[in-house]
């Protein structure tokens, strides 16, 4: 027990872990460095670039760590490349880390959901911004626990370095138990080194699955989270509550017909010329032709798969489509002035410049952000605000969708109605032009879907936005909107005011959809 | 010498006795003692750089003096290269001593790189290391990959259980069906695996061979009972008993015609020819006997430097 003590203190073997440490070290980052481009090449477009990547972790994770050791550090200087121990120990672990820190990359990247996606891209983020603020930070926590086990991985790999003479705690115990002889007490003291060692790493991981965990706000480390980019910016101004439920006035209709008058004399605000779209042999749209002005409020009815939601993707050019134009306030989306098409980040600017902004389906808000985080968000990270600004114009849209008192609040912990009227507050938030509603309302519970709609209708008289809002609530479609255009079969088939088309419908298949609908029943496939 | 110190700072009462005074004097005095052996080595070191010898060498091959010359060992081999248990930072031994007297009188200082067994020569190959010292035995086989200048003949023991239970008594059909613990890359690995065929004419099993890449691994072999034998250097063998004299004993020695040599790269014939010329002086000057007694090397014998090569 006492030669245990004293080789467990003995100076010799303790320096031996700081060699142990410097090879782990440059494995991990090195491997880190290696393992982001190759994560990048994997998930590149480009086939070739992919195959290489591929080919890479084939040969890197498919031989031993210790011949990839012996061939940087014995066979590469017969190329002319000498290498110091440590350095070989260093790139042969790197190499041999990369593929593995790359999948874990990877699976992470792929791992955030895409809606998120979508919205930050409709929210007219670059790809920058987007991985920076929205997947990198909801990626790294998923990958936290693979990660600590690839640092203890490194850890004890690292004693492979042993084999070209790097003098760390292996190599050290080895050598000290064969001209001392001690080999049991040297052993279970090196092994209690790493064990020390790989401790530190668990440890480690667990503090860092504790501060991220989001579940857990501000109870330990509030000081350090302060620096984190998706800290929640603190309100400057005290702004009111809304009430829980407050009743939505809805102002008094105003005259229709002076209404109509209006908007026929305002300006285009969106036009679609000639679309056309197919998914391989199947036709999404064959030039289809629409015009909305500005202030004016569409209905998008049509039966499922009929193109609607594809149709309002096209506008704000999250999809791409084979021909045709879409313009928005004069410019042509997806394409500069001169014709060229735009890179993904080019058009996430354009999407701003022409104020085009977009609710989903599935709300799609930024999981790991409080409600006033996903308004305020965005507004700094894209627009430029500043973080009192931007945390004032999120306190103000939330106590007008009467979820002031849930600021606070992460998505998870939200109704699916209150997150819908958070996604709406962060459409408007910097003020669109145009806003595209996709079926807001149908992946709600039905006593979800008033407080939805309150909130839409309130926008609609209150902001005067351009609305297109593709649904299946004709009696909401009849209230709110101005014009309702009825899609079937990637064409409009019918296009009128509101009122007309959905009490008096003139083409076969928009009578029988309101026929449908209006008995409650889920269209049956319009053939 | 050094023992006698340990055992006073193991007993501190006895320092409270009334001949504190006397025990305290000798402390010192073997103190000062190892301080004038340890002058002794390196004044040695100093006539060595300073005999007509050396210095018409130095003048001869001046690309060695003020270089640092890599070194690479096997350090597993007590008596020939080990950490020093009292000071882990350096290495001791026969050769540790003979590398730094062929540096004192070339003008070279050296940089030991410890590498496992089987790398000892692909180490030197690839200019990772300039010399391999390490207690390896100059064969025709390995000197077509090295150079060798030799210094000693080889003499094998057979190190085995306490009292021999298997009744090995060489390398011979006394082996047959017995496990034996080797190196990777020994010379003694042949040797084994050629038992085979007179093991099969007389009707036994051929011995099994167990492949590790150190000393230490291969003596923990037969301490665990995994291996009923480990051939290797003599002395190696006799270090081992020492330790563990309860558990271990050396069943015989054996003569191999086999010798023990210095390799270095066949790219660098002048540093070949140079320690060929220096390692005939240190024996000469009776240095090397020296060192072969303090080490306990007793069981070696001096070999003149003869250089062994193969294209």
């Amino acid at each position: 027990m006492d030669l245990f003590f004293h080789y467990l203190t003995l100076g010799y073997l303790l320096h031996g872990i700081v060699l142990t440490l410097q090879v782990t070290v440059l494995g991990l980052v090195g491997g880190l460095g290696v393992g982001i481009v190759l994560a990048a090449m994997q998930l590149s477009r480009q086939p070739l670039v992919s195959a290489m990547a591929r080919t890479y972790a084939v040969i890197f994770r498919g031989t031993p760590l210790i011949l990839q050791m012996v061939f940087v550090y014995d066979a590469l200087p017969h190329f002319g490349i000498r290498l110091s121990a440590m350095a070989s120990a260093g790139i042969a672990l790197a190499a041999n880390e990369a593929p593995f820190i790359a999948e874990i990359l990877r699976a992470g990247i792929l791992g955030v959901d895409r809606g998120q996606v979508a919205a930050g891209q409709a929210l007219g983020m670059s790809s920058f911004v987007l991985m920076r603020r929205i997947v990198a930070p909801q990626a790294i926590r998923t990958m936290i626990p693979a990660f600590g086990n690839e640092t203890v991985n490194a850890l004890k790999n690292s004693s492979l370095a042993s084999f070209i003479s790097v003098q760390e705690l292996t190599l050290r115990s080895t050598q000290l138990a064969s001209s001392t002889f001690d080999f049991f007490s040297i052993f279970f003291a090196s092994g209690l080194l790493y064990l020390i060692l790989t401790g530190s790493v668990a440890a480690l991981q667990l503090v860092s699955e504790r501060a991220l965990d989001l579940d857990r706000p501000r109870l330990i480390g509030a000081g350090w989270r302060a620096f984190l980019p998706w800290r929640r910016t603190p309100v400057s101004a005290e702004v009111p509550m809304a009430n829980v439920g407050e009743s939505t006035a809805v102002p008094a209709v105003e005259m229709p017909r002076a209404r109509a008058a209006d908007i026929a004399q305002g300006p285009i605000a969106v036009e679609i010329q000639e679309l056309t779209k197919s998914y391989g042999a199947r036709e999404v749209f064959g030039d289809l032709n629409l015009r909305v002005r500005g202030g004016e409020i569409v209905a998008l009815l049509g039966p499922s798969g009929s193109g609607k939601s594809t149709l309002l993707r096209c506008i704000n050019r999250l999809e791409t489509w084979d021909a045709g134009t879409v313009l928005i306030g004069g410019h042509r989306v997806g394409y500069s002035a001169g014709g060229v098409v735009l890179s993904p980040s080019a058009v996430a600017h354009q999407r701003i410049e022409v104020g085009v902004g977009m609710v989903f389906q599935h709300f799609n808000l930024f999981a790991h952000l409080s409600a006033r985080e996903n308004i305020a968000g965005p507004l700094r990270w894209v627009h430029g605000w500043s973080a009192e600004a931007a945390a004032n114009r999120a306190q103000e849209l939330l106590y007008r969708v009467g979820l002031a008192y849930r600021a606070d609040a992460l998505p998870r912990h939200l109704s699916g109605g209150q997150q819908q009227r958070v996604a709406i507050a962060r459409a408007i938030a910097s003020r669109p032009k145009v806003l595209l509603l996709d079926e807001p309302t149908s992946a709600l519970d039905p006593e979800m879907v008033g407080e939805v709609l309150d909130v839409i209708r309130r926008l609609a008289f209150e902001d005067k936005l351009t609305m297109i809002i593709s649904t299946h609530q004709l009696r909401f479609a009849a209230d709110v909107a101005d014009r309702v255009v009825f899609l079937a079969q990637g064409r409009v088939v019918e296009d009128g005011p509101a009122r007309t088309v959905l009490s008096t419908p003139s083409h076969p298949l928009t009578a029988r959809f309101i026929r449908v609908m209006a008995a409650g029943q889920a269209p049956a496939e319009v053939s | 010498m050094l023992s006698t110190i340990e055992r006073f700072s193991a007993h501190p009462s006895q320092a409270t006795s009334p001949s504190r005074g006397w025990r305290h004097w000798m402390v010192v005095s073997l103190l000062g003692v190892a301080a004038w052996m340890a002058h002794l080595g390196s004044a040695q070191a100093a006539d060595l750089a300073d005999s007509k010898v050396c210095q018409a060498l130095q003048a001869k091959y001046p690309q060695f003096k003020g270089k640092t010359l890599v070194d690479a060992i096997n350090p597993h081999t007590p008596g020939y290269e080990a950490l020093d248990p009292k000071d882990p930072n350096r290495y001791i031994g026969f050769d540790i001593d003979l590398a730094e007297a062929l540096g004192s009188c070339l003008g070279f200082s050296l940089k030991y790189t410890p590498v496992a067994f089987a790398a000892l020569l692909p180490t030197l190959q690839s200019g990772q290391a300039d010399l391999v010292i390490s207690d390896i035995y100059a064969t025709k086989e390995r000197a077509k990959a090295a150079d060798f200048i030799t210094y000693s003949k080889v003499f094998d023991g057979v190190l085995v259980a306490k009292g021999n239970p298997k009744k090995i008594n060489g390398i011979n059909l006394s082996m047959c069906g017995t496990t034996a613990a080797e190196n990777t890359g020994f010379v003694e690995v042949p040797l084994v695996q050629n038992l085979a065929e007179p093991c099969k004419a007389a009707g036994k099993p051929a011995p099994q061979l167990q492949l590790y890449d150190n000393n230490a691994s291969c003596i923990q072999a037969v301490l665990a009972g995994r291996a009923d034998t480990y051939i290797n250097d003599v002395n190696t063998v006799d270090q081992a008993v020492k330790a563990y004299p309860d558990k271990l004993s050396k069943a015989l020695a054996v003569t191999l015609p086999y010798h023990i040599g210095i390799g270095v790269s066949k790219s660098n014939p002048a540093l070949r020819d140079a320690i060929v010329a220096a390692l005939g002086e240190i024996q000469k000057s009776g240095i090397q006997p020296a060192m072969m007694k303090k080490w306990g090397l007793d069981q070696g014998a001096i070999e003149p430097p003869t250089i062994i090569t193969d294209k």
